[in-house]
Order: structure tokens, then sequence, then C-alpha cells
């Protein structure tokens, strides 16, 4: 999977957590260079869909999974979990840059692990190239050494995102990425998700609350509600013309 | 009416308050009785009292506790070394398998281990260690300690991994970080306040046992263990020798037992005052 592009394919996903069916036959696509906005109401199983895509499922025990899953054709579920999420990267709903480590070292750490520097002047680069990708380099370029607590939530948030562009993923995850963050790191973060998109051919699919959000950055939305696909289209068609009344209700803040 | 309720809340404090003056006092008893009568004795034998062998029996000075404070230290060293390994591999293991009934049984067992009495530790080592080896020896006693500390640490150590948050292991994971790669960069190192406090609890715990060293470590009250190779002779420790010199009918043995038990407290007390300050918190 080295550099070529790689899109995400979801076919009949189910997913049981212990006796609760969660998802009930989900199908999606979603192509490189663009963002796939994943919208519904909580509860019905958009984090669950993303943890299925970068197999963090499998930490859940007591999780079942069926259906099928490829990345730039490779089957997802029946892959080594581990060299899948070293290509997919993930940024969550609360900000969680590792507390014990520098903002340096937060950055460095997946780089470090997988050796992707072959000297400490290619790490120093790879980490600059990726806390400017998500706009946060200006902000701390001369507190490298500080630690994530001393940054504001939104500033967290972004080192989050960089720690994951750092490995150059192919294929980007965001689970609700600005809930709980100032609007200024929220814009930041928006830009950086739609650029990582299409400088790098990405495939990034997001979990967002928000019609507004989807409708700035996304070219597809897809609808999920109760663990099933209402709607599932490009985004202008979804916004101004919702096919079923339940997108229509959402999209106007009704469910 | 209200006046009843307030008697019988008054009543109710007064119990609470007698109580645990009750329970507090034999703490301050000891504190006082070996502070003041610790420190005479160690005052007036003056530096060579952490230097000295002991004084004869009956003597008019008390002589020192350096071959027990050496020894101590040893046996302090040594069961860290043995201990601290196992105890945090155990505790990772009952974090990380926690639902698996090795895991269970690890729990369980390290649990029950809590509840062992010291002396038996003691008596198994002298089976499986002292008998073999053919003598009384400060690794046999290090060997007993590692075992007494490993409950206290493994359940501190446990602890502190099970309250890192699961974002930071997910986390972790989605960067490609293998399941030892989590738990050692990341759990761990969030959980380095609770771990380094488990282990110097499990330190502080060793240092001042006596019942597993009774049938171990011997008592080389005049041996000073400079060398590596000493602890494979019979050594002494400081708590056996508070132990067996206030068993004494001696008056300047019990001096000696006194000051010793002014050190120990010390020691104990610097290691808990060296895991407050040392360790840095991680901040979340």
């Amino acid at each position: 999977m080295e550099r070529n592009m790689v899109d995400v394919r979801v076919e009949d996903l189910h997913v049981w957590i212990g006796r609760k069916h969660v998802l009930k036959g989900v199908s999606m696509k979603a192509s490189p260079g663009s963002v796939t906005a994943v919208m519904g109401p909580s509860g019905s199983g958009k984090s669950t869909l993303i943890r299925v895509i970068n197999r963090l499922i499998d930490l859940i025990p007591e999780a079942r999974v069926k259906g099928r899953v490829t990345m730039g054709g490779i089957d997802v579920l029946s892959a080594d979990p581990y060299t899948v999420r070293r290509n997919v990267g993930m940024v969550f709903q609360e900000p969680n840059p590792f507390p014990h480590m520098t903002i340096y070292e937060n950055v460095a750490i997946g780089p470090k692990l997988h050796g992707l520097a072959k000297d400490k002047g290619e790490l120093d680069r790879i980490v600059e190239w990726a806390l400017r990708a998500a706009h946060l380099w200006d902000e701390v370029k001369d507190r490298l050494d500080d630690y994530p607590h001393q940054l504001s939530g939104g500033q967290r948030q972004r080192l989050s995102l960089a720690r994951a562009l750092a490995l150059k993923p192919k294929v980007l995850l965001l689970d609700e990425p600005t809930a709980n963050i100032d609007p200024v790191s929220t814009g930041k973060i928006e830009r950086s998700i739609v650029e990582f998109a299409k400088e790098n051919m990405a495939t990034v699919i997001m979990v967002t609350h928000t019609p507004q959000q989807a409708a700035r950055i996304s070219d597809h939305i897809l609808f999920i509600y109760e663990g099933r696909v209402v709607e599932y289209g490009p985004t202008s068609e979804i916004i101004l013309h919702p096919k079923t009344e339940l997108t229509k209700r959402f999209l106007e803040g009704g469910v | 009416m209200p006046d009843v309720r307030r008697i019988k809340e008054k009543v109710f404090i007064a119990a609470i308050v007698a109580l645990t003056m009750v329970a507090v006092a034999p703490l301050f008893h000891i504190i006082a009785s070996v502070a003041i009568k610790g420190s005479k004795a160690v005052i007036e034998a003056g530096p060579s009292f952490i230097l000295d062998t002991p004084a004869p029996p009956g003597a008019s000075y008390t002589g020192g506790i350096g071959p027990a404070l050496l020894g101590s230290a040893w046996l302090g060293v040594l069961s860290a070394l043995l201990g601290t390994p196992l105890a945090l591999f155990t505790a990772v293991f009952i974090v990380e398998f926690r639902d698996s009934r090795l895991g269970r049984a690890a729990r369980i067992f390290t649990n029950s281990l809590l509840e062992v009495p010291t002396v038996l530790i003691g008596m198994l080592v002298y089976v499986v260690v002292v008998v073999p080896m053919g003598g009384y020896s400060i690794l046999a006693g290090a060997i007993a300690l590692a075992i007494v500390m490993l409950p206290y640490t493994v359940s501190y150590v446990e602890r502190a991994l099970d309250g890192v948050p699961r974002t930071y292991r997910e986390a972790g994971f989605s960067i490609g970080m293998t399941r030892s790669q989590v738990v050692f960069r990341v759990v761990m190192g969030i959980a380095r306040r609770g771990v380094l406090a488990g282990i110097l609890i499990g330190i502080a715990k060793a240092i001042g046992e006596t019942a597993p060293l009774l049938f171990t470590v011997g008592s080389a009250r005049n041996n000073y263990p400079t060398s590596p190779s000493d602890v494979l002779e019979p050594g002494d420790a400081v708590p056996l020798l508070i132990y067996q010199f206030a068993q004494s009918p001696f008056d300047n043995w019990h001096d000696l037992a006194w000051g010793a038990a002014l050190v120990l407290t010390l020691i104990v007390l610097l290691v808990f005052i060296a895991m407050r300050v040392v360790v840095r918190e991680v901040r979340v």
C-alpha cells in the first residue's frame, strides 16, 4: 500500500457489540482526495463505523463484525491490524496527545516507531511538516519541549491531528474532531483536513454533528440512522435536496 | 424537639473524636518514644552509631549498627531488583488480560499473597533456598523480601495502570503501536507516578519487615557486607537487630535497639518523601 492512492469500500457491514446490533448492513465508498462526512444522531453507529475501518473495534472484546471492508483492494478485516492502523490516521473527539510526552515527541513518536526517518534532521523535518499541516507550527515552534497540558484545548486537538498526519496516512479518520473545540481552532482543523485530502490524495472520513461543517468541507455525506444508511451522496445534493424526511429534519436540527 | 436532635448530634461527634483519638494514640506513642529514646542513644554514640559494630553485651556504651545498616541496604536493593520487574509484569498481565482465566488467577493469587503471614514466606525461602544453599545469606533474605513486596507493588501499579484513560490506549493503537508498545510507552509513561510509588511502597515495606528474615539472613552482627560476593554470606538487617536486641537482658543493647528503631523510621520516612518529591506528576 505504498504511496498509491487508497479508496475505502464498505459492503454490507454488520457490527454487534454484546447483544446490541449496532450496524445493520452499512455500505459506503470513500475516494482518494475527498472528504466524506458521516452524519446522524447520537448512538446511530457513526463512531463504530470508523472504528471498524482502522480495526480499533478489535479493542472491544464483545464486538463482532460481519461484512466486507477494503482499503485499496486489501481486505481490512483479515489483514494485520497493526499494518492497517499504520496506514490509517485517526483523530478522536477528545484531544488526546500523550500527556507524558513533549509536543515534539508526540508528533515524532509515530515516524520513530515505524522507522520513517533515517536521522534526527529528517525526523525534525517530518515533525515540522506535520505541525504545519495541522496549522499549529507557528504557535509552538519555539516551545516544542513544552507538554500538552500547557496548550489550549484547540491546540491540543491540532497536536493530535499532527501526530496522525506525521505518518502520512493514506486514510484519515476523524471522530467529531471539533465537537468541543473553539471556533478559531475549528477553522484551522477544517482547513488542515481539506488540504491534507487534496494535496496528498488521502481518503478522509469524518464523523460530524454539524451540518454546517459537513457543508463547508465534505464532498460526500453519509447519513446513518439506527445503524442503517438513510442517505448517501454528494454534499450539495444532500444539503439542498434531502431525499428523506429524516435527513431533512436532522439538517434542520430536529433529530 | 430540635434540641434533642442537636444534642444527639453533639454526642455523636464527641464519640467520633474520642474514638479517633484512641485509634491514633498508639501511633503517637510509638513515634514519640522512638524519637525520644532513639535520639538519646544516637546522640550519645555520635557518628559511630551508624558505622560501628554493636558493643559487647553489658558494656557501658552501645556501639553501632553499621553491619545491619549495610545489610539492610543490600536487602533493599536486591529485593527491589528481584521483586520489581516481577511485580511490574504481573500488574501489566493482570490489567491487560483482566478477563482471561489466567489474568483472574494472577489477580487472586497476588491478593492472597497479601494475606499470607510473612513468617511463612520466611519459612518457605528457608526450605527452598537456605537449605539447598547450605546456609543463611543476604540473598535468601532478599528473595523472601521480594515475595513480601510483590503483592503491594502489584496492587499499587495495577491501580495506577487502570487509571489511565482509555482514549490514550486508543491513540497509541491508532498510530500502529503494538500492544506492548502501548503498555510500555504510553500507559506506563502516563502512570509513571503511580508505578514508581508502587515500587517505593514495596521497598519501604520490605525494609521494615522482620519475620521473613528470621530464617533467612542469619544474624551476622559483625560482618560488613562490602563486596557483591558477600550477599552469599550471612548478614544482618536493622529490623532483625531491633527484634533480637530488644529481647536481650542488656541495657546497652536496649538503647541500641531504640536508636536503630529511630534510624529505621527515618529511612522509611525518607523513602516516602522521595516518592512524593522525585516523581513528577503527569498532568492530563
